[in-house]
């Protein structure tokens, strides 16, 4: 008879599993750099992020064995500790894993060399290490450190120097903000001091400093100039995690009441943000401004939710940050392979890539319509909640969710026949997908299947995590127009 | 085992079979080992059918009860707090026949289609989305909540868009997927919209709480007020999928698409899936005659319109997608009148008629000429009897008039869409300047 695993055993699970997930891709990075490994870089890159994976999920099962409580060991500072895993970290850690590891499985073989592996495994690394943290200058030091591989990553890709350097006066004004809104913080914390200037100077600082990192209307051309410049993979993994947001949930989210102007101010933002991308994306001209734009739309949606004060909209927040990262991950994957076969990718007339590569239509197709809601995926699940959830609060917001969701689905399909429909280019080969490239695109839409069509368990941890992080206890969510739940002193 | 056991196990059969079909075909398509032409019909064919034979079962079960609906809960899909999605069937006086209507003539055309489409490189794409739909249309037919109505009313819009630009070689096609897929988008705003306010003000998005299922006697349960604005945003939902002034452009360049398809969308399904909303969601249009009226008159412009412009098409697909349009616009005047029976009688006659004429559009010249034979003569020209009554000059205007479409393409994208994608493509622009100028180019090129 197999009893219940003690305690200890399972928290040491846990740290194991934290400690894996985040030195596998560090052993990867230092590998791939070695001479004598220069013909295994691929296998090499993609077996540390997939121990990393694996150990993700180890960590997510560990967690949900210890009874689904948040787990926290380390230094504590200003509300947070240094180790801190939650539901929310539960599905960020495997979330990002599963991004690394398809990227790395799909990237062309030139783009593949030691210097980009490195890149891409450290910044894995790094985003992993931040999703398993709660303490502000843990999180302070890794926004630097997973920034950097982005800026040289870009700046070493050949016509990326302008990207780079837009990206780079973005992000320099994104950390002077965040250093001083979290030394403010830090210092004098809104959440122990209500009323006190300098927490509440500092609140505003961090505020801003998640809407440049976010991508967010006015801080927003680095989005789409990371895109256009950037390789895919970089511009997919500083994107696609949303460190950013994960930020805004230790230090402001979990603190709302303490900063309530700051979460209005963020919220009002995402949401033109959200309509301004998605109609920035039916007018692009080219397929990486397309995925651009759209991906900073849904990322905005993101922060919307996240903004919100009840379990539901911060529940569909987490359900739209892994369904839209995951689709749009897929997107950008099946694009740079076309990319890579046929060259840059215009939307001013038809391409007529179809013929070339239907594989690639197909499932570029289906990545397209699991990030517009397609019903059975998990983007329907989560336009379901984040709908629902902001409608609760304000109706002139459910209307900017609608209005966004309903221009992003235009784009998408007006970018999907503008690439793939058309008469055949003459002369043109075919374009087989490649086993690993398959393999990629089908663990991803895997995932945006089984979790829409088996949601439960998804939604009830990232729930868990609304309510924890809410203070709101399972039994007291407010029902519509109920008044908002007062929150116990801390 | 109850009778309530009996039609349940029916009603998912009902979803399960064309959703079964569909993933045994698609799965291995995208795994890169696509059945063969044989084998995708079998199943496509064997899902229809078993979904017909469920249905029929159970309406068998449901005449002998006295057509008292029976609600299936299947299951609760997900939950936050107090916000549920469910899975709620309704077996009904309304979903029963129009699952067996839906699905007999689905079955149908996959028949025809298996012919018809026979070595065509996008055998197995067109029946993927044939699969699709019927899974989309018995979705939203048997829902008895306006979240799993909506889960199926887009997989109907996607899988119409797709089969729009199945001939993907051509710039038309393509063009007219991607104006059809807009128009659903855009008028989807209504059905998101509703399902937003039902949730908010009953709590849920379940038709029970919202008006009793005996149809179609149903009485409305909530306030005149919510009545209202929900109506108002299904209608405006249906105007979109139902073709009707301001947004019937699309549906003569629908029939783009291969002939099965647009013979069971645009002849007999999907045309009607606005008309079917309203017919189920009628007790709520009975307390709001704000929205009737709206309907009864869009409807009744849409059919002026449609029945002056259809005369003066010069093909035969282009005269059938009129004649569609002319005949949905009058389904939603009657439902607008508040009859609810004779709307459904037409929907099926008029579904059956069409798709016939459409599916036999391809050899209307070679029955013509049989026609011809059996008469011993020419059949004679159809009598302009209305306008051929009219002064010479009002008859040349009807004509420019029908020959311009009635100038509401001309409308929409002058007045609507140029000047709104000319300000987003300004916007555009205008960002592509800042980034140029942040990273220090002069050219005002994006990076």
């Amino acid at each position: 008879m197999i009893g219940t695993p003690s305690p200890d055993a399972v928290d040491h699970l846990l740290v194991g599993g934290l400690a894996a997930a985040v030195v596998a891709p560090l052993v990867g990075a230092t590998l791939a750099t070695q001479p004598f490994m220069a013909r295994w870089v691929r296998p090499v890159a993609v077996a540390s992020s997939s121990t990393s994976l694996v150990a993700a999920l180890v960590v997510a099962g560990a967690w949900r064995v210890a009874g689904g409580q948040p787990f926290s060991t380390g230094p504590a500072l200003g509300g947070g500790q240094a180790v801190f895993v939650d539901g929310l970290s539960a599905a960020l850690l495997p979330y990002a894993a599963l991004i690394g590891t398809a990227v790395l499985l799909v990237a062309p073989r030139r783009a593949l060399d030691a210097a980009a592996v490195k890149g891409t495994l450290l910044g894995l690394s790094a985003t992993l290490a931040l999703f398993a943290t709660a303490h502000p200058f843990v999180l302070l030091g890794l926004w630097f450190l997973t920034a950097w591989p982005t800026w040289r990553s870009t700046r070493g890709t050949p016509g990326g120097r302008a990207a780079a350097r837009v990206f780079a006066i973005y992000m320099s004004a994104a950390l002077g903000c965040m250093t001083v809104g979290t030394c403010l913080l830090v210092a004098d914390p809104p959440w122990e001091r209500p009323g006190g200037m300098m927490g509440a100077c500092g609140g505003w600082f961090v505020a801003v400093a998640v809407l440049i990192r976010k991508g967010i209307v006015p801080f927003h051309s680095w989005y789409p100039a990371l895109f256009s410049g950037a390789p895919m993979s970089t511009a997919l993994m500083a994107t696609m995690p949303q460190v950013a947001a994960y930020t805004a949930v230790r230090l402001l989210v979990g603190h709302a009441e303490d900063v309530p102007h700051e979460l209005e101010w963020m919220s009002a933002l995402a949401l033109c943000t959200a309509v301004y991308g998605a109609a920035l994306a039916l007018v692009q001209r080219h397929l990486r401004g397309f995925i651009g734009a759209f991906s900073m739309s849904q990322s905005a949606l993101v922060l919307a939710g996240l903004s919100g004060q009840l379990p539901l909209e911060l529940t569909g927040a987490f359900c739209v940050w892994i369904s839209s990262g995951l689709a749009i991950t897929g997107i950008g994957l099946v694009s740079w392979a076309l990319e890579s076969r046929a060259g840059d990718i215009s939307l001013d007339r038809l391409e007529g890539r179809f013929w070339d590569a239907p594989a690639l239509a197909a499932f570029f197709l289906l990545f397209g319509m699991a990030a517009i809601g397609l019903p059975g995926t998990l983007s329907f699940v989560a336009d379901d909640l984040i709908v629902a959830g902001s409608l609760d609060v304000h109706l002139a917001a459910g209307f900017l969710v609608i209005a966004s969701a309903v221009l992003c689905g235009i784009a998408t399909m007006r970018s999907w026949f503008h690439v793939f429909g058309g008469p055949r280019a003459p002369e043109s080969p075919n374009h087989a997908v490649l086993g690993r490239e398959r393999l990629s695109f089908t663990v991803l839409l895997a995932s945006l299947f089984v979790l829409g069509v088996w949601p439960e368990p998804l939604v009830q941890s990232l729930e868990d995590a609304a309510e924890q992080i809410l203070h709101v206890p399972f039994d007291d969510h407010p029902r519509p127009h109920d008044p908002p739940v007062p929150h116990p002193a801390p | 085992m109850s009778a309530h056991d009996v039609i349940a196990g029916l009603v998912v059969v009902q979803l399960a079979a064309p959703l079964a079909s569909l993933v045994a075909i698609g799965l291995p398509a995208l795994l890169g080992r696509p059945c063969g032409e044989r084998t995708t019909t079998r199943l496509v064919g064997t899902g229809f059918a078993s979904g017909f034979v469920a249905a029929f079962a159970a309406l068998v079960l449901l005449v002998a009860r006295g057509f008292r609906p029976e609600v299936v809960h299947v299951a609760t899909w997900f939950s936050v707090g107090h916000h549920e999605s469910t899975i709620h069937l309704v077996a009904d006086a309304l979903s029963m026949p129009y699952v067996c209507f839906s699905s007999g003539l689905c079955w149908l055309v996959n028949a025809f289609a298996g012919k018809y489409l026979h070595r065509e490189p996008g055998f197995g794409r067109f029946f993927v989305l044939l699969a699709l739909f019927g899974t989309g249309m018995n979705l939203m037919v048997l829902a008895d909540s306006i979240d799993i109505l909506f889960a199926g009313w887009e997989c109907l819009g996607i899988s119409s868009a797709l089969l729009i630009g199945f001939f993907h070689e051509r710039a038309q096609a393509v063009r007219a997927a991607l104006r059809a897929f807009t128009t659903y988008r855009i008028c989807d705003t209504g059905i998101l919209a509703a399902s937003v306010m039902i949730h908010r003000a009953v709590g849920s998005g379940d038709f029970e709480r919202l008006f009793d299922l005996d149809w179609p006697h149903g009485q409305c349960l909530v306030p005149v007020g919510t009545a209202t604005v929900v109506s108002l945003l299904l209608v405006f939902a249906s105007l979109g999928k139902t073709a009707q002034v301001p947004f019937s452009g699309w549906l003569p360049r629908a029939m783009e698409g291969p002939t099965p398809s647009s013979a069971i969308f645009y002849g007999a399904l999907s045309i009607h899936a606005g008309a079917y909303v309203l017919l189920r969601c009628g007790p709520l249009l009975d307390q709001s005659p704000l929205a009737s009226w709206i309907l009864v008159g869009v409807g009744g412009w849409t059919a002026l319109h449609a029945s002056l412009v259809g005369r003066v098409q010069t093909d035969l697909k282009g005269v059938l997608a009129y004649a569609s349009m002319t005949q949905a616009s009058l389904i939603l005047v009657e439902i607008g009148l508040g009859w609810r029976i004779i709307p459904l009688v037409h929907v099926v006659g008029h579904a059956v008629l069409r798709s016939l004429q459409i599916l036999r559009s391809p050899s209307a010249l070679h029955d013509r000429h049989e026609l011809e034979a059996a008469l011993g003569g020419h059949v004679g020209a159809d009598r302009q009897w209305v306008v051929g009554r009219l002064p010479r000059s009002w008859q040349q205007l009807a004509y420019r008039v029908a020959l311009d479409r009635g100038y509401e393409e001309m409308v929409v994208v002058t007045a609507v869409a140029g000047p709104i994608l000319r300000l987003l493509g300004r916007l555009a622009a205008l960002e592509s300047r800042w980034i140029a100028w942040l990273a220090g180019e002069s050219s005002g090129r994006r990076p």
